[in-house]
């Protein structure tokens, strides 16, 4: 920078005038954009809040009448494509047809929606943006705990009331911990693997077979790293397999465990998982990080297995896979959830949430879902009248589909919310790369 | 003559091994762009596959399911959020690149207190990761009833875009220099003449360079307008960062794909606009 | 317009000028700060306004804090050293190939301009077991089945990340110093050759020299960069150990608010080993300056 230029800038006054007005114009305008902001949020979650201190929630047409014209948001992970289409293209005309609601489905890991409700909590947020969440299990534990869901409010709820076996323990407790009315039912779902039945025309039956196949086929079979939902129901799938169904399911009782009182139940599990490592993809070296990477690997053909909670049927109609899949599961049985959804304590709509969770578990719905989606109801058939029980019955299974009987007369219920996360990490210490 | 002769051999030898190193050069920027090409080619590729099986070397069958659901009409999905991310971007692209225009001129043509800790401070965000800034001003947005609104998302893209326009019109500034607006202040032009006929042709380069790079960081942001925004403003990023980490190869090249394109004719609109108003390389860069 | 004095309007003009951008960077510094100010435990809406240490204990005893420190700091230096020699030699070879714009366009601005997140799952397409590579060895012969390749996810070497961000950044660091170069050896070339000078020299002892502002300060950008990148390491890490900024956000993920305390230590301990960084480019660029005549 030459002297020449700074004493040339010195004489220029009118110009810098002008720039320097612009300049402060363009601050005091970003500064009151930033004011206007904070202002508008804090007057609409005023009037919002106002009007969701008037409902009396057991008062159902009071709710009907409030949701009225409210645009409800469903925060959920968004990974599964039929999932989302049949939320789109059936349930939210419904509700919007029903009951005048707008839903809007927006797809979010689980743990960046608890994060968005922590800082919600942190911020000290009145009314935050997440109406109702897809939710089950440790999360559910960790966000009942910490005060973010709002409840109970299946009492509020007619079709919970008229068709939920409210005792079942499938409905009264999730992974181990009570629900108290916190979380209503979504769905049922229950682990099966799948093969292509041209490539593998005996799937293995029982855990050792399991691993003569694995054996019998080296680096062609894995299973994603738990932690990953899927990765740690297989298993849980296996262990139990291993140590027998009784033993494994101790660990959906248990409130306080310790790490010591996990392993001695786990054990020979923990073995076995061992000793298929040589044989799996990568030596057991390293997992597939989720569900859907393995999925890929699947659909790829650098596995031949793969696995989920529900079937593949949806994956054969579109045609993502072929028409010779078949799932199958162990005769020592496969872990099954169930999976809910729940109220954010500071949802700006909880009326029409509710009325949107109460659409949900209506016999309609349930019937839709499990046709389209292959999702097992939640709904007590015995309270069902007669016609929709038919209407079950009569729901023509695809070709990648295990029929309800068989799947429900073997499952092993999975481990309580506080034991998931040991198990995830004796397997991270003693099972990869061992 | 033996010398001329000698010298005439010189000359030619000289020009010979100009000419080969300049095709060896050639032949290395060829390979460079092949490098290039072949990430983007498999992308497109991918886009279009259906199934495509090992160990074949091309698809076995070609769809467009992956483009329609990308740019399909649903919420959250593809045609919404393109447009929102676009504007978001180009919002955050005017923000930054005015916000460092003013504060180059400041910079490179005067003399103040506190100019090198300016010069420091403008670093910061470069210095200090975003993936930090984000999970701090999560809770600070969330009070000032800035987060999950676009503005908000707006402001935050804008901090992190402004080292880069910062850095970018500093250069163009520095070399622009004061000489002809002084020349056109003597001539006696008026202040919006001067801005006009000199300094913001004399910039616009830098500005267009800017606006550019600060579209394509807001763009692209996907950790920062995950905590900002909550969910609530779906930029296409978001929608298709999920798709990235495994799932359905298909569909996460289809988004990959019109994020490509989109981002490609915006460059190249800037590129139009450079090269109507006459940029010259080189021009005036160390009188 | 005389009320204000000449003299005030023009010693107020540059603060003014200044403004905006002032305003934006104090918005990142209290944003920062307020996450560091966490680290020490405050957090006055939930009263804890007590200063503790507990959670940069905490955070420094954690037993693979090392391993990721480490491994960040590995794919930071690797990426910057290879990003700066490659982007040096493209800008080079792309003067002396006297390239067009358009050469100049495609092989410099379409890999600034394309995401990261992106030639991650090029990369992934191309290299994983039924990638495209994978599909040509086994055609020739050399790989038996889709499992012979060596994995670009979930590699110990970080070795896809670190493509990654070559991909990226070589082209990043060459757009820095490209317009130099090709000044240079416009005006400055013909003089240096004229006096006997070889290309090689001319390059080490004029270009070099006249381009390492823009170099020093790419290579910091590209540095701080890859050190605090969360999607490439999320998308394409080994389990263990984890790039830094993806422990910490693991950490703020997690519901028990609390832990967010933990999670700002170890953000707090990211910013620190990169404000070291900045302290050293700013003492060797103090060191630049002196003997530098001309701007």
């Amino acid at each position: 920078m030459r002297k020449g230029e700074m004493k040339a800038g010195g004489t220029m006054t009118r110009r810098r005038f002008v720039r320097s007005v612009c300049a402060v114009a363009a601050s005091l305008a970003l500064s009151l954009s930033l004011i206007g902001c904070t202002g508008s949020p804090a007057a609409s979650s005023s009037s919002a809040a106002g009007s969701a201190e008037e409902i009396d929630y057991a008062d159902w047409d009071a709710v009907l009448a409030a949701a009225k014209g409210q645009t409800v948001t469903w925060y959920g992970w968004g990974g599964s494509q039929p999932r989302n289409a049949w939320i789109e293209d059936s349930l939210a005309p419904a509700l919007k047809e029903k009951y005048d609601i707008t839903l809007e489905l927006v797809g979010m890991d689980i743990n960046d929606i608890l994060t968005q409700l922590s800082g919600d909590k942190q911020a000290g947020t009145a009314e935050g943006t997440i109406d109702f969440i897809w939710i089950n299990g440790e999360n559910f534990y960790t966000a009942k705990d910490n005060g973010y869901l709002w409840g109970p409010f299946t009492q509020y709820l007619p079709n919970f009331n008229d068709y939920v076996d409210a005792a079942s323990p499938e409905v009264a407790y999730d992974f181990g911990s009570p629900t108290e009315g916190f979380e209503a039912p979504y769905g049922k779902t229950q682990m099966e693997m799948w093969v292509n039945s041209d490539a593998v025309p005996a799937p293995p039956a029982t855990v050792e077979e399991f691993k003569a196949f694995c054996e019998a086929n080296p680096g062609k079979v894995t299973y994603p790293q738990p932690g990953d939902f899927t990765g740690t129901a297989f298993i849980s799938t296996l262990i139990s397999g291993v140590i027998g169904a009784e033993e494994f399911e101790k660990l959906s009782m248990m409130e306080e465990p310790t790490t010591e009182e996990v392993r001695a139940i786990i054990e020979p599990g923990l073995e076995y998982l061992r000793s298929l490592n040589p044989s799996l993809w990568n030596q057991g070296q390293t997992f597939p990080a989720d569900s859907t990477t393995l999925a890929t690997m699947y659909a790829d053909g650098e596995v031949i297995m793969n696995m989920g909670y529900g079937d593949p049927q949806a994956l054969v109609d579109d045609g993502a896979l072929p028409a010779s899949t078949k799932p199958f599961i162990f005769s020592t049985g496969t872990v099954g959830n169930s999976n809910f959804m729940a109220i954010a304590e500071n949802a700006p709509h909880k009326a029409a949430a509710l009325v949107a969770i109460n659409e949900v578990l209506s016999p309609e719905m349930q019937l839709e879902q499990f046709e389209v989606l292959g999702n097992l109801t939640v709904l007590d058939m015995a309270k069902l009248p007669e016609a929709d029980q038919k209407a079950f019955d009569d729901v023509q299974l695809g070709s990648a589909q295990l029929p309800a009987a068989e799947l429900l007369s073997h499952r092993v219920t999975e481990a309580a919310g506080p034991v998931i996360p040991i198990i995830e990490q004796l397997w991270l210490d003693e099972v990869v790369g061992k | 003559m033996t010398a001329a002769t000698g010298q005439n051999a010189q000359l030619a030898a000289r020009v010979r091994r100009a000419r080969r190193g300049r095709a060896v050069a050639r032949a290395l920027v060829g390979v460079e762009l092949a490098l290039v090409a072949l990430p983007l080619a498999i992308i497109a590729v991918w886009a279009f596959t259906d199934a495509w099986p090992w160990p074949d070397l091309w698809p076995q069958q070609l769809s467009a399911r992956g483009i329609e659901q990308a740019l399909s009409g649903r919420q959250n999905a593809g045609v919404q959020t393109l447009a929102l991310s676009i504007g978001i971007a180009a919002a955050t692209a005017v923000v930054s690149t005015a916000a460092a225009a003013l504060a180059c001129r400041a910079l490179c043509h005067f003399q103040w207190r506190g100019r090198s800790a300016f010069q420091f401070a403008a670093l910061l965000p470069f210095i200090i990761p975003s993936t930090v800034f984000a999970m701090g001003v999560q809770v600070v947005f969330l009070q000032a009833g800035l987060a999950r609104t676009v503005p908000g998302v707006v402001l935050a893209h804008s901090i992190v875009a402004l080292p880069y326009a910062i850095i970018i019109m500093t250069d163009i500034t520095r070399a622009a220099g004061t000489r002809r607006e002084d020349a056109a202040r003597t001539l006696g032009a008026g202040t919006w003449q001067m801005l006009r006929h000199v300094t913001i042709p004399q910039l616009l380069p830098g500005i267009l360079s800017s606006l550019s790079m600060c579209y394509i960081m807001s763009f692209s942001q996907y950790f920062l307008t995950l905590l900002v925004g909550g969910g609530k403003v779906q930029t296409f990023v978001l929608v298709l960062f999920p798709y990235l980490s495994g799932g359905d190869r298909t569909i996460a090249c289809a988004y990959s794909l019109v994020f490509l394109v989109v981002t490609f004719a915006v460059f190249f609109v800037f590129e139009l606009l450079l090269r109507r108003f006459g940029v010259r390389e080189g021009d005036d860069l160390y009188d | 317009m005389a009320i204000i004095s000449r003299r005030a309007r023009r010693k107020a003009a540059p603060y003014l000028m200044v403004l905006p951008a002032l305003l934006l960077l104090a918005v990142f510094a209290y944003g920062v700060g307020s996450g560091v100010v966490q680290g020490f435990g405050v957090m006055p809406f939930l009263d804890r306004t007590e200063p503790a240490l507990a959670y940069y204990e905490e955070a420094l005893t954690r037993s693979d804090l090392l391993d990721s420190i480490l491994f960040s700091l590995y794919l930071s230096a690797v990426s910057s050293v290879g990003a700066l020699i490659g982007g040096v030699a493209l800008s080079a070879v792309m003067t002396r190939a006297e390239a067009s714009r358009f050469v100049r366009l495609a092989g410099i601005q379409v890999p600034i301009a394309t995401m990261h997140a992106l030639v991650a799952l090029a990369l992934i397409c191309l290299f994983t077991g039924a990638g495209l590579f994978p599909r040509l060895l086994h055609v020739v012969g050399l790989a038996p089945d889709a499992t012979a390749f060596p994995s670009v996810v979930g590699a110990p070497s970080g070795w896809g990340i670190i493509a990654v961000y070559l991909w990226k950044e070589i082209p990043f660091v060459a757009f820095t110093t490209l317009t130099i170069m090709m000044n240079i050896s416009a005006s400055y070339g013909e003089a240096a050759s004229t006096l006997g000078a070889s290309s090689l020299r001319t390059f080490s002892s004029v270009t070099l020299p006249l381009c390492r502002g823009p170099l020093l300060r790419a290579f910091l950008v590209v540095f701080a960069f890859a050190f605090g990148s969360y999607e490439i390491p999320f998308l394409l890490e080994p389990t263990v150990p984890k790039a830094l900024p993806v422990l910490a956000y693991i950490e703020f993920q997690d519901p028990d608010i609390i832990n967010r305390c933990y999670a700002m230590a170890l953000n707090g301990i990211m910013a620190g080993i990169c404000t070291v960084l900045c302290i050293i480019y700013y003492v060797v660029l103090q060191r630049e300056r002196v003997p530098k005549g001309r701007p």
